[in-house]
């Protein structure tokens, strides 16, 4: 097979997005609102793709088919968690958003800063996200040398191709801020919407007739797949139930996604948008059909392999050109995320760590200017962690996962409930993530329950306590009142 | 009806896509060809910004 066609769409493709946004984004004049929340002047496409392009990283590309692939129907949770996420979204998104307008906030960590009043507690968050963004990023990479192998039908050094794709990425960061990544997220996700349409229609109809025919087939198969096959075994009923409201009550929770929060124009762009994302959600519909065709036409496949499994059908079975859009597709899933990735981490970095522990780069130009070396030393500090470490790194994703849930009790406890204290919530996040991360390492599961919701309970449970014995944080409700007309 | 109609309309479809999986779990009746767990998940998915439309109506927002 000739690796030249597809190998060249992908770069043809990953490089046009990059000259196309950098174009778009160039002719704004930096300022740290510029840079790290676009200005706060997103409308409806661009709060479109940065929230819902949320899902389509290189995880839902590659992770849902493969757990669809692996697992069957606990896959299903991927559709209903986004979804739920969007209506708990419609009332928290707004109130976040509005506070970051009136306080000129620019990084997640700030908003612990502006409504608990506590420094020390504003850099736990940060170094506590630091440490859960860097290896996504570590991700992210992984997925671009599998799409990058693939396409190369295992002739080039995939390695090498990802290291070349992410320093360009670097470089790209560096230049445009978000709204760079905003740009380029409307190609990402045009592109990946055609791949899954393909590879989630095209492949069932090649193979079966219709996607309907394929579950016939997949029924006799394998009978038991398509239903959760216990109560509070693994992946049972129980399991499902407290994964989707753990990713639910998460979603907004990453720095990134907070960072998009504040890029709105104003908060009825966020509440439309949580509207009308669940459309988004349906898509993945397609990536099952494409997980589950893959199941009956190459079965046996473990781990990595599985996940991988329609892409070697793509490669396997139709022309070269197909499996290059897809690789592309497949590759702006890495990337694109990334860059957002790397932007959140940089800029609080620069701004809650740099900036208000060390007391450097507080005037705008300084600002912008330590952002964008953060985002050059964190992008080759994960590069390196990536080269060094690469298949250890997977597990420190459980942190990510588990841990930006965690987050959720100082957002919704701190617009619900006056008395939530600054020392309540630390300690929160301390135990949540602690027991969190202790039952993941140890593969505990009690009752069937997911380790990161079990976590959000006890993180929950000792925001209450404390908080009813300690002083709570009453002067920002008194500033947000004296602000308030009327 | 106000204030607390739309957190009711708000918990339905959350509660729809997570508790109430386990009781829809199985193939049959399959619907479009769908085990019939996976279109219940599809119908909520496709029902809910029309939820969420409406909540923003009861709150005057659109």
């Amino acid at each position: 097979m000739n690796a030249a066609t597809p190998l060249g769409i992908v770069a043809a493709v990953v490089l046009g997005t990059m000259v196309f946004a950098w174009i778009n984004a160039r002719r704004v004049r930096m300022s740290p609102q510029e840079y790290i929340v676009g200005g706060r002047g997103f409308g409806a496409v661009f709060l479109w793709v940065l929230l819902a392009g949320e899902i389509y990283t290189t995880f839902t590309f590659l992770g849902a088919a493969g757990w669809a692939y692996s697992f069957g129907a606990p896959a299903f949770y991927i559709m209903a968690y986004g979804t739920c996420a969007y209506i708990i979204g419609y009332f928290l998104a707004p109130a976040i958003w509005r506070i970051g307008k009136e306080r000129g906030l620019l990084t997640s960590p700030d908003f612990f800063a502006a409504r608990y009043g506590s420094k020390p507690l504003a850099v736990l968050v940060a170094v506590v996200q630091c440490v859960a963004v860097i290896p996504y990023v570590t991700l992210q990479l992984s997925g671009l040398q599998i799409f990058l192998t693939i396409a190369g039908y295992g002739k080039i050094d995939a390695q090498a191709g990802a290291v070349v794709g992410f320093l360009a990425i670097i470089a790209f960061v560096f230049a445009t801020g978000l709204r760079g990544t905003a740009w380029a997220s409307i190609i990402k996700d045009a592109l990946v919407i055609g791949a899954l349409l393909f590879v989630g229609i095209a492949i069932p109809v090649h193979f079966f007739g219709s996607p309907a025919a394929m579950f016939d087939q997949l029924l006799r198969a394998h009978p038991h797949a398509l239903t959760l096959q216990s109560v509070s075994g693994v992946h049972g009923s129980v399991w499902y139930v407290s994964t989707v409201l753990l990713t639910g009550i998460g979603y907004y929770m990453g720095p990134h996604s907070i960072a998009a929060v504040y890029s709105a124009k104003d908060a009825n762009a966020l509440r439309r948008n949580a509207a009308f994302l669940p459309f988004y959600g349906l898509i993945m519909l397609l990536v099952f059909f494409a997980g589950f065709s893959a199941l009956l036409i190459s079965p046996g496949l473990k781990g990595i392999a599985a996940d991988q499994s329609f892409l070697v059908i793509v490669q396997r079975f139709y022309p070269s050109w197909v499996l290059g859009f897809v690789a592309a597709s497949g590759a702006l899933c890495a990337l694109v995320p990334a860059t957002a990735l790397l932007l959140s981490a940089a800029s609080i970095v620069a701004k809650n760590i740099i900036g208000d522990v060390f007391g450097v780069g507080l005037e705008d130009k300084a600002r912008v200017f330590t952002t964008r070396i953060m985002v050059v030393a964190l992008g080759l500090f994960a590069l390196g962690l990536w080269l060094v470490f690469k298949t250890t790194l997977v597990e420190l994703l459980l942190l990510y996962y588990n841990g930006v849930s965690q987050f959720a009790p100082a957002f919704i406890f701190g617009f619900l409930w006056r008395r939530t204290s600054a020392l309540g919530i630390g300690l929160g996040i301390v135990a949540g993530l602690s027991l969190a991360l202790y039952l993941a390492a140890f593969n505990l599961t009690p009752f069937g329950l997911n380790a990161g919701f079990l976590g959000l309970l006890l993180n929950a449970s000792v925001v209450v306590a404390v908080s009813l014995y300690s002083r709570p944080s009453e002067e920002f409700f008194a500033q947000t009142h004296r602000k308030a007309p009327g | 009806m106000h204030r607390r109609s739309r957190f009711i309309l708000a918990a339905i479809p959350i509660l729809a896509l997570s508790i109430a999986v386990p009781f829809v779990n199985r193939v049959e009746p399959r619907i479009l060809g769908l085990p019939f767990i996976l279109a219940w998940i599809a119908f909520w998915v496709v029902v809910t910004p029309f939820v969420v439309l409406r909540i923003g109506q009861i709150e005057g927002r659109w």
